[in-house]
């Protein structure tokens, strides 16, 4: 029943646009076209998932496919625009609203509730959600924490983790001696700086009266910037790039950083360059400005789409249904070291330190601007060249206005 | 002295020329641990081989080498005969409308092709050419016709026309004197222009990203080159290996015709 | 044996490259040029329904500033470039006819290696090699004794940026030109440099008197392909500085790949390729004259 209801959905969302080819209900065994990012499922879970669905569903014949991430916007966009897309993709939850506002993306309202959507993160399902209507399913989320040498840690004599941004920056820079960085973060990891500009009561921009405008000028904004550069100074991150130029856990495997700002799963990868740092990394949440209240982060992950151009709808949605439910969200977080969709299903992260700092972050978590342009001003990396400006000794107040001004222009301009 | 001067120069333009390409190799070559190192290292102290690996065993690498071979191999084909063709009949013949046609093909180099993607893609949704490795095939047989004519014109007009009058006296019908005659005089100026065209379809990948969507299996190396990056950054390693053998192919092709490129090349030009 | 005209033979044989450009060419070309008067976004391309927009996108363009930025910078870029370019082949293919046969293979293979090495690989490691804190041109800089680099943030500063990003174009482009340059000395009769020195001339007089002239023809190609290519280069700017910081390195590829692909403003991306087309046929409008005459 709720099948046809989406059916019709979709008929009524074509025919009110009119161009794209109508959805035909196909003969034989339905192909269904997956497309998920590298790096999101490992190949096991994903096999594990393919012949149980299969299984499950006669008739249904996955395709799953990888996606890199290098060019992945154009490839969304044609997906989208051509008559025979792919029935499910992953899409980035900064990235969704453009997407969703583009018409191309079956609205998936009425559904919610059969998705169990009343506690979804708003993270991911804020950014899927345009002008009151769903578009994108939250698939899972994960934000940053701070990893730590517990060597380091050690040898400077420290016991507890900070709980405050004093208390950090005072560890910080006692760690930060004797040939050993106190914390190795590059002047452009502009997400930890959305975290300390929110905690200061900030934001990256701010709507009014339908407008949109960049926030980076506002005395808040100019204090979480302040801090960035207090606790940059106490390693040598370059100013002038971000954390995968060089990747920042290539850098922390030497042993001498005491800290970086990471998701818990970049811990693999590290085990990856050296195996000796096993047991010897540590995980608490990014400190807030008072002990009672870790700082807010930036919440980076997933929604899930079914495009318009798809010609299974109801198959489709099945798929989502099954993938955004708690069988496979559970897998999927123990897996991955990921936060699941729904508050409700994070007890499964209990047991695992980095997972548990990330939840108590979790808690408090941002998502960026709510607003299909947000996506552009990502892509132009302008957040990125102000933090660099302004590390590097320019005027944070003129600079800041000047990308407050790009961000206005970028934000507004029409779609 | 002045040799010694010269030699000197010689050094250092090749050190700066190779350094880079060196340094691919290099990192190719290097554990993930030794590639960001606070004193660079010169020299591969552990050389490993893992990043290849890992690299060749990619999802679809055989299946986008041969794509990409297909898709490369074809376009130049089809522009070198389509070219010789039409440098043919300018160089060697007098018509209306010749004038604007020399001046069309050499505008063509000017096309914007970014800009040409969303028509590119449009055209091929609505032709049904999408996931087709013909379409791709098509587009860089266009990006590469341009440069084709204009040097191939160029090099059949440094052949004297003489050469084929007298074979065609001899009793050579006008193609059997451009086949024995013309034809191997044109061989290095063919060979020129085809590593160029070469080289230039092997790299783009702009036009694969929007023409190839559902069909993953159509997909072209340049995609396997940056599926290296993942939400943790960037298998360095790995893609500098991946870069290595998606540069080899060219490489070889240009030792191969290394004699033969620049007098072609310059043939073409100089005598134009 | 020059074909009197009123022959079918030429348009027959030049069929094949008419009817490839006005399918995957022309065609193109004019959708394009339709879509730069139309309201054309990521919704249009999706759903369809464009509609008509006069010179809206045109008007929107001219009357900013920052399109005209862009087009001075492009200029500014291009020249830079094309000249360095220019100037250091014709040093190297020089250089080339003179050395030692087995020094000579070498720096060809080394050429021919650069010019292989794929665009992003090779764009990737120059962003390695200007790394502020382990980069090896600041390792290098430092070690022979210039302190002030220790750390130096090349990418933080626009005209530093900008300079690595000439370095790296230069490197890529020069391997094509010094070889053409080089084949195209290894055509200049000896006799003619012979009796040049006889009559006194220097090295420098020769070259200007005898080695330019013999090889107008050339130059001219090589600089107009150089001047195409070079304003149209695009993958290296966009991976080093997304046109940063500050928009110094924003030329008119880079300002179209903003407004078409990351705003999705298709409408005012195709605009922007119009004019650019324009302005390049214009810049090598001479060349062009010179094409006809022959």
């Amino acid at each position: 029943m709720k099948n046809r209801i989406l059916a019709l959905a979709a008929v009524f969302a074509v025919a009110a646009c009119g161009a794209a080819e109508e959805p035909q209900a196909p003969a034989g065994p339905a192909k269904l076209t997956v497309w998920i990012m590298d790096g999101s499922v490992t190949e096991d879970l994903l096999k594990t998932f393919e012949t149980t669905y299969e299984g499950a569903h006669q008739g249904v014949d996955l395709d799953i496919q990888i996606q890199a991430w290098d060019g992945i916007g154009e490839r969304v966009t044609a997906a989208l625009a051509s008559t025979d897309a792919p029935d499910v993709i992953e899409v980035g939850n900064t990235q969704v609203a453009q997407y969703a506002a583009s018409g191309g993306v079956t609205d998936l309202t009425a559904k919610v509730a059969d998705l169990k959507g009343e506690d979804w993160l708003p993270g991911l399902a804020q950014p899927g959600n345009i002008d009151g209507k769903q578009y994108g399913v939250p698939w899972y989320a994960a934000n940053r924490v701070v990893v730590y040498n517990k060597d380091l840690f050690a040898a400077a004599g420290i016991k507890e983790p900070p709980k405050t941004r004093d208390e950090w920056l005072n560890i910080t820079a006692k760690l930060n001696k004797g040939g050993n960085q106190g914390i190795y973060l590059t002047g452009q990891t502009w997400y930890a700086l959305a975290g300390f500009i929110w905690d200061e009561g900030g934001d990256l921009a701010v709507q009014e009266n339908g407008k949109w405008k960049g926030a980076l000028d506002t005395p808040q904004a100019l204090a979480g910037m302040d801090f960035y550069k207090r606790l940059q100074a106490l390693g040598k991150g370059p100013k002038d790039a971000d954390e995968a130029n060089p990747p920042q856990h290539e850098v922390f495997a030497h042993g001498k950083v005491a800290q970086i700002i990471a998701v818990p799963g970049v811990a693999a990868r590290v085990l990856e360059v050296d195996a000796k740092l096993k047991d010897k990394m540590g995980f608490f949440p990014i400190p807030g400005k008072t002990a009672d209240k870790p700082g807010t982060v930036f919440t980076g992950g997933s929604d899930l789409i079914i495009p318009v151009a798809s010609k299974h709808q109801d198959e489709a949605y099945e798929l989502v249904k099954a993938l955004a439910g708690e069988q496979f969200q559970t897998d999927l977080a123990k897996a991955m070291s990921f936060v699941p969709n729904r508050t409700s299903l994070s007890g499964v992260l209990s047991g695992d330190e980095g997972t548990a700092a990330m939840a108590e972050g979790a808690a408090v978590g941002r998502a960026t601007p709510n607003t299909p342009n947000w996506a552009a001003v990502e892509a132009t990396s302008v957040i990125k060249q102000y933090m660099t400006a302004v590390l590097t000794g320019a005027d944070p107040a003129t600079e800041a206005k000047k990308v407050s001004e790009t961000i206005t222009t970028t934000l507004n301009s029409g779609s | 002295m002045k040799r010694l001067t010269l030699n000197a120069a010689a050094v250092v333009v090749l050190v700066t020329t190779i350094f880079p390409v060196y340094w691919m190799f290099l990192t190719a070559f290097k554990p993930t641990g030794d590639i960001q190192s606070a004193t660079p290292a010169f020299w591969p102290a552990h050389p490993t081989l893992e990043h290849f690996v890992t690299a060749v065993n990619a999802p679809g690498f055989w299946t986008y080498w041969r794509n990409s071979l297909v898709v490369t191999v074809a376009a130049v084909l089809i522009a070198l005969v389509t070219a010789l063709l039409a440098a043919f009949a300018v160089a060697r013949m007098r018509w209306r409308g010749r004038g604007a046609f020399v001046i069309a093909v050499f505008a063509a180099q000017m096309a914007p092709w970014e800009a040409l993607l969303v028509p590119v893609f449009i055209i091929a949704r609505d032709t049904e050419l999408l996931d087709s490795l013909a379409m791709l095939t098509g587009v860089y047989f266009m990006i590469t016709l341009p440069f084709t004519i204009v040097t191939l014109r160029g090099f059949l007009a440094a052949i004297p026309p003489e050469l084929e009058e007298a074979a065609q006296v001899d009793g050579c019908g006008r193609l059997a004197a451009f086949r024995r005659v013309v034809f191997p005089l044109l061989a290095p100026g063919l060979m020129a222009t085809s590593l160029f065209g070469f080289i230039t379809a092997w790299n783009e990948f702009a036009f694969v990203n929007v023409l190839i969507i559902k069909d993953q299996d159509k997909r072209t190396l340049p995609v396997w080159l940056s599926s290296f990056r993942d939400v943790f950054g960037t298998d360095w390693g790995a893609t500098m290996a991946a870069a290595s053998l998606f540069a080899l192919p060219a490489l070889l092709l240009f030792l191969f015709l290394q004699r033969r490129v620049g007098t072609g090349m310059t043939a073409g030009a100089v005598k134009g | 044996m020059r074909t009197r005209s009123g022959s079918i033979w030429p348009y027959l044989l030049i069929a094949p490259t008419v009817a490839g450009g006005a399918f995957l060419l022309l065609y193109p070309l004019l959708k394009a040029t339709v879509i730069s008067f139309q309201h054309f976004r990521m919704g249009e391309l999706i759903r369809g329904g464009a509609a008509f927009a006069g010179l809206d996108n045109y008007a929107e363009l001219l009357s900013g500033t920052e399109f005209w930025q862009v087009l001075w910078r492009t200029a500014g870029w291009t020249a830079i470039n094309v000249v360095l370019i220019v100037v250091l082949s014709t040093g190297v293919a020089l250089m080339l006819v003179r050395l030692g046969r087995g020094l000579r293979l070498a720096l060809m293979s080394a050429l021919a290696l650069a010019w292989a090495m794929p665009i992003i690989a090779a764009t990737t490691v120059f962003q390695w090699l200007f790394q502020s804190e382990l980069g090896v041109v600041n390792w290098l800089l430092v070690t022979l004794g210039f302190d002030s680099f220790r750390g130096y943030t090349w990418f933080a500063n626009g005209t530093a940026t900008f300079a690595v990003l000439v370095i790296l174009v230069v490197w890529q482009s020069v391997p094509f030109a010094a070889l053409t340059l080089y084949a195209g000395l290894t055509t200049i009769p000896a006799e003619l440099y012979e009796s040049a020195r006889i009559d006194g001339g220097n090295g420098w007089q020769v070259f200007w008197k005898i080695t330019v002239p013999m090889l107008r023809q050339l130059f001219a190609l090589v600089a107009s392909l150089e001047v195409i290519w070079v304003a149209k280069c695009f993958p290296q700017i966009w991976v080093l500085s997304q046109g940063g910081p500050d928009g110094a390195t924003t030329t008119l590829p880079v300002y179209a790949f903003k407004i078409a692909r990351v705003l999705h403003r298709y409408d005012l991306g195709s605009a922007v390729a119009m004019l650019t087309v324009v302005i390049l046929a214009v810049a090598l409008v001479s060349n062009l004259r010179r094409m006809v005459r022959q």
